[in-house]
């Protein structure tokens, strides 16, 4: 089994939900994830916060992002057999429906030392 | 275990409508505690911290003590905000914002009861004397439902900018009410509990009254009512009679919601309702409301209502309708408040009672009232006792009068149908 990397980008504008429409889309969420949860497919993940930097070699801005879409929301470590077996699971992720997209990474290990 | 119990365990770990009441509670309490001076503060760090609800719970687990996380993300986001806000004036503001921001330390979370001793009070602000019935309706559906104003406007069949404009209006009538925060005593109470049993009476309505598209946050606002009206009991001050009645006509008219719609979206008469599909659960609520509401010696238009919509609920079968008693309490309410409408009610039952004939007798002496004659419901009443009397051709002209009138779609095809089948009946 392999590790993979889930970068969430877009989806929903969530600041002028209503608390109802709030649970609701945080229901799908849980749902999805407390579906990996149980799988043992899910290995790890957080939400980030939508402000940040980025440092290059002359200058440090604030928020590299110039558009919404392109902001990544979050991400997950997820563990699948292959690439597509990964990306059929990032499929069902509530973020499609609303429009976002989850980049999906398969995160390299380091080779296992062999004994004899 | 089938993939959708699965999926619906793990969003049920939120119970039900709990953002939207913590929305209420988070609300009443930090207003409670640093005034309704900053409410548009409040309300945005209230959405804030449900929005770091919604992002981070799903990644992790649900914090042990929900509520007590939203209270204290809003509060030490509020406390941030007044903090920053006030670096940028002077002088003494600047002292007792810094004495405020102290708190942001501390962890003490208000209780269950002291939060709900904040939402009443909160409901009290929303009934202040300085706001007209328009304003304290949204601002009892923006701050004490959670509402947005989309929800708002579709609820109460408004434009969203005017819902906002209502808002914006009402909060700034509060902003400089003085005692906008004070719970009044004595007469002044009593007052102010009228006009709240009002404001709920009129919310049920909105939400009970058939309508097509928007029906789930209709029905909402049934609930929400109701729940509005059990904060108000759990107070010795607040649990009069009066609302003991209310309470109990919510519950009967809410045990129907079921039955009213048919699978077609279609709306269903009393007469033709699956009375199986009666939440008996809601009933026996309303059963024992009504009577604590009869302890009394005051007997109020809630009462009558109530008593009526009892008699409805208790009948097994709309022949077994006990439609004497239900006149009897027609013939009450028309005496402590007579109103046009009420009167016409009435005649549905007196029709029941007495027959179609005296019942079209009754109906003449009130047609000359003015509200009447644009009422759907009042030609739609006619017609229904005009074809009962036997008189097909005036009753098919009233009926067209009725459809004329009706804005509402649900109740068109209803009546469009009984006009398509007035003649197949006899």
């Amino acid at each position: 089994m392999t590790n993979y990397m889930y970068l969430f980008r877009g989806g929903q504008n969530t600041s002028t939900l209503s608390p109802e429409e709030m649970q609701a889309h945080m229901g799908k969420w849980m749902s999805w994830m407390g579906g990996l949860k149980e799988k043992g497919q899910l290995i790890d993940g957080l939400p980030l916060a939508g402000e940040g930097k980025t440092v290059t070699q002359e200058v440090v801005t604030d928020g590299p992002y110039t558009e919404g879409k392109e902001v990544v929301g979050g991400y997950l470590i997820v563990n699948a057999s292959t690439l597509d077996e990964a990306s059929e699971i990032a499929n069902g992720c509530p973020i499609i429906a609303e429009g976002g997209s989850v980049e999906v990474r398969e995160i390299l290990a380091m080779p296992e030392p062999v004994e004899n | 275990m089938s993939q959708k119990t699965e999926q619906s365990d793990h969003a049920n770990q939120v119970v039900e409508h709990f953002f939207r009441h913590e929305y209420s509670k988070v609300i009443a309490g930090l207003t409670g505690k640093y005034g309704v001076v900053h409410i548009d503060l409040i309300e945005d760090a209230v959405q804030e911290a449900l929005i770091k609800a919604m992002g981070s719970w799903p990644f992790n687990e649900v914090p042990k003590n929900p509520s007590g996380w939203i209270y204290q993300v809003a509060r030490n986001h509020l406390l941030d905000t007044l903090k920053r806000d006030s670096k940028m004036e002077s002088s003494r503001e600047t002292e007792q914002m810094t004495s405020a921001s102290d708190e942001i330390v501390m962890t003490d979370l208000p209780s269950d009861i002291e939060i709900q001793d904040e939402e009443l009070r909160m409901m009290f602000v929303c009934c202040h004397p300085s706001l007209s019935i328009e304003y304290q309706i949204v601002l009892t559906l923006k701050w004490l439902c959670g509402f947005s104003n989309a929800e708002i406007a579709s609820a109460l069949l408004k434009k969203e900018d005017a819902v906002a404009k209502a808002l914006t209006r009402g909060k700034a009538k509060l902003k400089t009410a003085e005692d906008a925060m004070h719970i009044p005593l004595g007469k002044d109470l009593e007052q102010r509990l009228a006009v709240m049993l009002k404001i709920l009476y009129l919310l049920f309505n909105e939400g009970y009254s058939a309508s097509q598209g928007a029906a789930l946050i209709k029905q909402d606002l049934c609930f929400e009512s109701i729940r509005l009206g059990s904060i108000l009991l759990q107070n010795k001050h607040c649990n009069i009679a009066p609302l003991y009645a209310l309470l109990a006509l919510m519950c009967f008219q809410a045990s129907r919601f079921n039955a009213r719609i048919n699978a077609g979206g279609e709306f269903v008469t009393l007469e033709n309702q699956n009375r199986l599909l009666w939440d008996q659960r809601l009933i026996a609520k309303g059963n024992a409301y009504l009577a604590k509401a009869s302890e009394t010696e005051v007997i109020t238009d809630y009462h009558a209502q109530a008593g009526i919509a009892y008699y409805h609920c208790s009948a097994a079968t709309f022949e077994e309708t006990r439609w004497a008693s239900i006149l009897g309490l027609y013939d009450l309410q028309a005496q402590i408040t007579p109103s046009p409408v009420a009167a016409l009610n009435r005649i549905v039952a007196f029709a029941k009672v007495h027959g179609a004939q005296k019942g079209l007798k009754e109906l003449a002496k009130i047609e000359k009232e003015k509200k009447l004659q644009q009422y759907y419901l009042f030609y739609a009443i006619k017609g229904e006792l005009l074809r009962n009397a036997g008189d097909l051709p005036k009753a098919a002209s009233v009926l067209k009068e009725a459809i004329k009138l009706t804005q509402n779609e649900t109740e068109k095809t209803f009546l469009k149908k009984k006009l398509e089948t007035l003649f197949d009946s006899k």
